[in-house]
C-alpha cells in the first residue's frame, strides 16, 4: 500500500511536469504568435488568404484589360481623327496660300515701274493692265507695293489720277511688282512687242524688270469680309 | 504529499517548458487540443486518488491516449473540414469541471468534519470539566 502510493505520486507528478512543459511551449508559441502574426499564420489561412488576393489579382487584370482596350481604341480614334485634321490643315494652307491670306516665297520677277518727268504720270488702268497679263501668264502671287493682290484687291485711280489706290491704300511711285511664277512666261507677257512694259518705256516711263530666284511675297493685310455671302 | 508531487513537477515542467524550442505554429492547435486532454487525466488522477480507487495502468494510459485520440481527431476534423476539436474540448472540460466538483466536496466535507470534530471533542472536554467539578 505504502510502495504503490509512492508511484502514484510520481507518476502524477511526472505527468503534470510533461503537462506544465507542453504547456509552457504553448504559451511561447502563442506568445509569439501575437507579435509575427503573419509570418506564423496557419497554411489553410495563408491560403484563404493567397486565394483573396489572386481573386483581386484576377479582377484587376481584368481591368486592366479593357482599360488598356479602350486606350487602344481612342489611340486608333485619335490616329484617324490625326488623319483627318491633317489633311484639312493642308487644304487650308492649300487655300490660306491661294488666297493670298500667307507669306509665300518662290522664283519669279520683280518689275520696277517710275513715271516719266514730262508725261502724264502711270494710272491705275497701266498697272491693271500689267497684273492681268501677269496672271495670264500663270502668276501665282502678285503685290504692288507690298500689297498683295487677292480676290477682293481694287486698283484704282484717285483725284483724276493723282495717285492710285490698291487694296484701299494710297501707295506711292515707285511700283514695285513683285510676282511669282514661271521666270519666262511673265517675262515675255509684259515685254515683247505690243507688252505693257515696252509701250511704257517708248512713252518715257522707267521700267526694269529683275528675275529672282527667292522672291517673297507677303500675306494680305486687310480681312476678308462677307456681308451678303452665305 | 501529493500536493508536493504536483508543485515540483509543476516547476521543473515551467523551467524546461521555458527553454524547450520553438514549434511551428501549424502544429499549435494539435498540441493545444492535446494540452486539455492531458489536463483533464490529471484532474482525474487526482480525483480517483481521492475516492481511492486509482489505478496506474488506467491513468497512464488515459494520459497518453486521450492526448493522442484528441490530437488524431483535430486532424481528422481539419481533413473532413468539421471543427472536431470543438466536441473534444467540450468533452475534456465538462469532464474538468466534475472531476475538480469532486476534489472539492472532497475536501469541503473533510473540513466541515474537522469542526464538527473539533466542536464536539470541545464539548466533551466542557462535559469532563463539568463532572470533574460536580465531582
Amino acid at each position: 500500500m505504502r510502495k504503490g502510493k509512492i508511484t502514484m505520486t510520481i507518476t502524477i507528478g511526472i505527468a503534470c511536469f510533461a503537462l506544465v512543459t507542453v504547456m509552457m511551449m504553448q504559451f511561447k508559441v502563442v506568445n509569439e504568435t501575437d507579435i509575427t502574426e503573419i509570418e506564423n499564420m496557419q497554411e489553410s489561412e495563408l491560403k484563404t488568404e493567397l486565394a483573396n488576393w489572386k481573386t483581386k489579382y484576377d479582377e484587376i487584370d481584368a481591368q486592366y484589360e479593357d482599360t488598356m482596350q479602350k486606350i487602344e481604341e481612342y489611340k486608333n480614334d485619335e490616329e484617324s481623327n490625326n488623319e483627318a485634321s491633317r489633311l484639312v490643315q493642308e487644304e487650308l494652307e492649300q487655300t490660306n496660300t491661294l488666297l493670298g491670306l500667307t507669306d509665300v516665297e518662290g522664283e519669279g520677277i520683280v518689275v520696277t515701274l517710275k513715271s516719266g518727268e514730262d508725261v502724264a504720270a502711270i494710272s491705275a488702268d497701266d498697272l491693271l493692265i500689267i497684273v492681268n497679263a501677269l496672271k495670264f501668264a500663270g502668276a501665282e502671287a502678285i503685290s504692288i507695293n507690298d500689297e498683295r493682290i487677292v480676290n477682293t484687291t481694287d486698283i484704282v485711280n484717285i483725284l483724276d489720277g493723282s495717285f492710285i489706290k490698291v487694296n484701299g491704300q494710297r501707295i506711292l511711285e515707285p511700283y514695285v511688282i513683285k510676282v511669282i511664277g514661271n521666270q519666262s512666261h511673265l517675262e515675255s507677257a509684259i515685254t515683247g512687242n505690243g507688252g505693257k512694259i515696252d509701250e511704257l518705256q517708248t512713252l518715257g516711263h522707267t521700267a526694269t524688270i529683275e528675275k529672282d530666284n527667292k522672291i517673297t511675297i507677303t500675306k494680305y493685310n486687310g480681312e476678308v469680309e462677307t456681308k451678303y455671302l452665305n | 504529499m501529493i500536493f508536493i508531487a504536483i508543485l515540483i513537477g509543476c516547476i521543473l515542467g515551467a523551467i524546461l517548458g521555458l527553454n524547450a524550442p520553438m514549434i511551428s505554429y501549424t502544429y499549435s492547435s494539435y498540441l493545444a487540443i492535446a494540452i486539455i486532454a492531458a489536463l483533464d487525466s490529471v484532474f482525474g488522477g487526482i480525483a480517483s486518488v481521492i475516492k481511492k480507487n486509482f489505478d496506474l495502468k488506467i491513468f497512464v494510459s488515459g494520459f497518453f491516449g486521450n492526448a493522442i485520440l484528441a490530437i488524431l481527431l483535430t486532424i481528422l476534423g481539419q481533413k473532413l473540414n468539421v471543427d472536431i476539436y470543438l466536441a473534444a474540448i467540450v468533452v475534456f472540460v465538462w469532464r474538468m469541471f466534475m472531476n475538480l466538483g469532486a476534489i472539492r466536496r472532497y475536501y469541503v466535507e473533510k473540513w466541515t468534519d474537522m469542526i464538527k470534530n473539533k466542536a464536539t471533542k470541545e464539548k466533551k472536554e466542557e462535559n469532563k470539566e463539568k463532572v470533574n467539578e460536580k465531582s
